[in-house]
């Protein structure tokens, strides 16, 4: 016990000492600049899971980990920022950890205020790397003061450009889906304004009166085929009328019962307001909406709080739970890749990372070279086994050379 | 990489012993700040840059570039040897752990095991060979066999394709026939319930003299799912819902996430009932709709279009990074693939939230 801790503190020592430190650190910037040279993923996310634990087992206190867990999470950033990834989601805090000890809570909302307002008083700095950070989640939870520090360090970074920091802050994925289904079906269940709406008046696109004058015309001019034109041009109308009566409600026909009552309250237009619940006083007409069946899996997409980022590439957790806690259910389900690793966050650094990085670089360029093996590492089999043998020969007797 | 000594600075700043100002603290990040004409935005700037330094910058571009590719160079090599060390063992478990259709051996492989999944959920791909389907449906037919063996009643089957739905009848003989294999006469076999969402329970009527047993007898629930199952059903859960908005029968306030989960649930759990009123339990099909542990048979974990809604808690583990190299294709599925799955979950610290 005694023996291995002389050994850390030599080990730190010689870590701290400034040779080696201005070693590392180019040794960092060199493999940062080497990962730009390849395909770099645009959206990256973590779950800085293992804070506690690794408090635990290092004998010190909770909030001290979190503290730790916050540099491992600037450390890291300064790697993806570097290295090309535009997004960086973080899951910071769960709606669930609302259970946690009011202590622990309230150190968490602590520290995420006092970040949060010392960026807001670097904000020129902020403004110089064009990082925009979003807090994503339901902010109604939190308490007023750590809301405005929200706030303001969103509103200050708003104009910033192609950076993005997510921050989940009270986040649960099962709420942002619902809020989601939410926000689309109220969207959807608000009436469209009518188009003309200055001239005030029922629509009618084309008078029944005047058709009617045209015909007689056409009759008139055109005695020979009177019989033909005028049945067909009435039967015509007829289903255009009816047509558009149903079009005015839905695109495409719905099963719903009331839709007699809104064919109703189309016909005998003062009766509206007593028959159909649904029509407010202001509008004579029936309220016409965007038919539902437009709705699709990019309308929703577009509804999560990460509508305008690129699609998750990969998604980290630390400390070696294998569950993804709610988080990013929705952007994580069909190409993300799933990383597990079996450390904790306040330890996790560029050593861990690179794998996870290199592991993804080497499958993108390789399902590029052939799109047929969908990435997979071994999809091509022994052929490519070979290929990539080969390749491995050739630079490699150039590095012994050097 | 920041230096041991701002890195007290900063832990001091943190511990209250002595505030930093704003410029302070400003001034111990402006080292560790990037150049800011290194960012694109900044054209004009990093133009005159790149030509004051013409040289500087082409070295360090031709130096990263040679760094990207000898680290890939050695990363591939590290990952063949890594995958043909994995590929060996797997071998090695593929000769200890071989289940030779004995139910009780793989019950004596997830004997000591301190808990089971009650659902067990399983992605599978469909390959490319002419005989994929077979294929598929003879590995459906192996998980179902392993996993009654071992005790587990609920075994999901995500195939992205949605193929297997196509052909349930097939496949339940399929099934059958292979728990014979495993049990049998048939009076043995464990009870078998296929059904997919939208479609109705499929098991073939039992006769009455065997009912007498059949409580001590293992039963299975066999439900396939595919990507349909997935986004899409949400978007058909917020067509109806908006429709229903549209009609005043719902406002967007009661949209809860327990409505949706309810609404969800619904779909994986009950099936739709048409005919299979002939006996009793036939239509009290349950499905716990939350996975327990979710096996990948894939070279790398990837959802590939799994119905996100419940598997907010699943443990996942992905056989891929074992079971490849020397065989060729890692998404063989097989037994000791499964049974490590099961052992890993039966390992895991549980926690959830607290």
């Amino acid at each position: 016990m005694a023996t291995s801790m002389h050994l850390s503190r030599l080990r730190k020592w010689f870590l701290a000492s400034p040779p080696i430190e201005y070693a590392i650190s180019h040794l960092r910037e060199l493999l940062v600049g080497a990962l730009k040279q390849g395909p770099v993923p645009r959206h990256v996310a973590f779950v800085m899971d293992g804070n506690r634990r690794f408090a635990r087992t290092h004998g010190i206190e909770t909030v001290e980990g979190h503290n730790l867990g916050f540099e491992a999470l600037a450390r890291i950033l300064e790697v993806c920022y570097k290295s090309g990834v535009q997004v960086v989601t973080i899951y910071a805090f769960s709606i669930e950890n609302f259970k946690r000890s009011k202590f622990e809570v309230d150190a968490l909302m602590e520290m995420a205020k006092v970040k949060l307002s010392q960026m807001a008083q670097h904000g020129d700095l902020l403004d110089s790397y064009g990082a925009k950070v979003r807090v994503l989640g339901r902010l109604d939870l939190l308490k007023p003061d750590v809301l405005e520090a929200v706030n303001r360090a969103v509103d200050m970074t708003s104009r910033n450009g192609d950076r993005v920091l997510n921050i989940c802050f009270p986040y649960t994925s099962r709420d942002e889906i619902t809020t989601a289904v939410r926000d689309t079906v109220s969207e959807y269940s608000r009436p469209l304004k009518p188009i003309q709406s200055p001239s005030a008046g029922p629509r009618t696109p084309f008078s029944e009166s005047h058709i009617a004058l045209n015909i007689q015309a056409q009759r008139t001019e055109h005695n020979s085929d009177t019989e033909s034109t005028s049945g067909s041009s009435e039967d015509g109308n007829g289903n255009a009328k009816q047509d558009r009566n149903r079009n005015k409600v839905y695109e495409s026909g719905s099963s719903f019962s009331s839709s007699t009552t809104l064919h109703l309250g189309q016909q005998d237009g003062p009766n509206t307001k007593t028959s159909t619940p649904l029509t407010d006083g202001t509008d004579t007409d029936a309220p016409s909406f965007v038919s539902p069946e437009t709705i699709s899996r990019q309308t929703l997409t577009d509804h999560m709080l990460t509508k305008d980022n690129p699609p998750l590439d990969i998604l980290v957790r630390t400390s070696g739970v294998e569950r993804l806690s709610d988080f990013m259910l929705w952007q994580c389900h069909e190409e993300t890749e799933i990383v597990f690793l079996n450390v904790m966050w306040p330890e996790f650094d560029l050593w861990h990372f690179i794998p996870v990085l290199l592991g993804w670089q080497r499958r993108i360029s390789k399902s590029k070279q052939n799109p047929d093996a969908e990435g997979d590492f071994d999809g091509d089999g022994s052929e490519s086994a070979e290929e990539d043998d080969g390749f491995v020969l050739r630079p490699d007797n150039k590095v012994k050379g050097m | 990489m920041v230096s041991q000594r701002d890195q007290e600075l900063f832990r001091e700043d943190i511990r209250n012993r002595r505030r930093l100002s704003a410029s302070e603290r400003e001034s111990l990040l402006k080292p560790y700040l990037p150049d800011p004409s290194d960012f694109p935005r900044r054209k004009s700037r990093k133009a005159s840059t790149s030509r004051k330094t013409p040289v500087r910058t082409f070295f360090k571009s031709q130096i990263h570039q040679l760094t990207y590719t000898i680290i890939h160079i050695f990363f591939g090599i590290a990952v063949r040897l890594i995958q043909t060390y994995h590929a060996v063992v797997d071998r090695i478990f593929a000769i200890v752990y071989y289940h030779h259709r004995t139910p009780e051996l793989i019950r004596k492989d997830v004997k000591g095991l301190k808990r089971l999944p009650e659902h067990l959920s399983v992605i599978l791909s469909l390959r490319k060979e002419d005989d994929a389907l077979a294929v598929l449906m003879d590995e459906v037919a192996e998980l179902a066999a392993w996993s009654t063996a071992s005790g587990i009643p609920t075994l999901s089957v995500y195939e992205k394709t949605g193929i297997l739905k196509s052909c349930i009848p097939t496949l339940y003989e399929l099934v059958t026939s292979k728990l014979s294999s495993y049990y049998g006469s048939p009076s043995q076999q464990p009870k078998l319930q296929l059904f997919a969402p939208h479609h109705p329970v499929y098991q073939t009527e039992t006769p009455t003299g065997a009912d007498t047993d059949k409580s001590n007898r293992e039963s299975l629930t066999l439900l396939l799912l595919s990507s349909t199952d997935g986004r899409e059903t949400f978007v058909d859960l917020t067509k109806t819902l908006a429709e229903m908005s549209q009609n005043g029968k719902v406002s967007p306030q009661d949209i809860t996430p327990e409505l949706v989960d309810a609404e969800i649930s619904e779909i994986t759990t009950h099936p739709a009932q048409s005919g299979t009123d002939g006996d009793g339990d036939g239509d009290s099909v349950f499905v716990k709709p939350e996975p327990d542990l979710l096996l990948v048979f894939g070279p790398f974990l990837k959802l590939d279009g799994y119905p996100p809604w419940h598997i907010r808690l699943t443990e996942m583990y992905c056989t891929g990074d074992t079971s490849n190299g020397l065989t060729g294709y890692g998404e063989a599925v097989e037994y000791q693939g499964f049974v490590q799955g099961l052992w890993h979950f039966a390992g895991a610290q549980m926690r959830f939230g607290r």
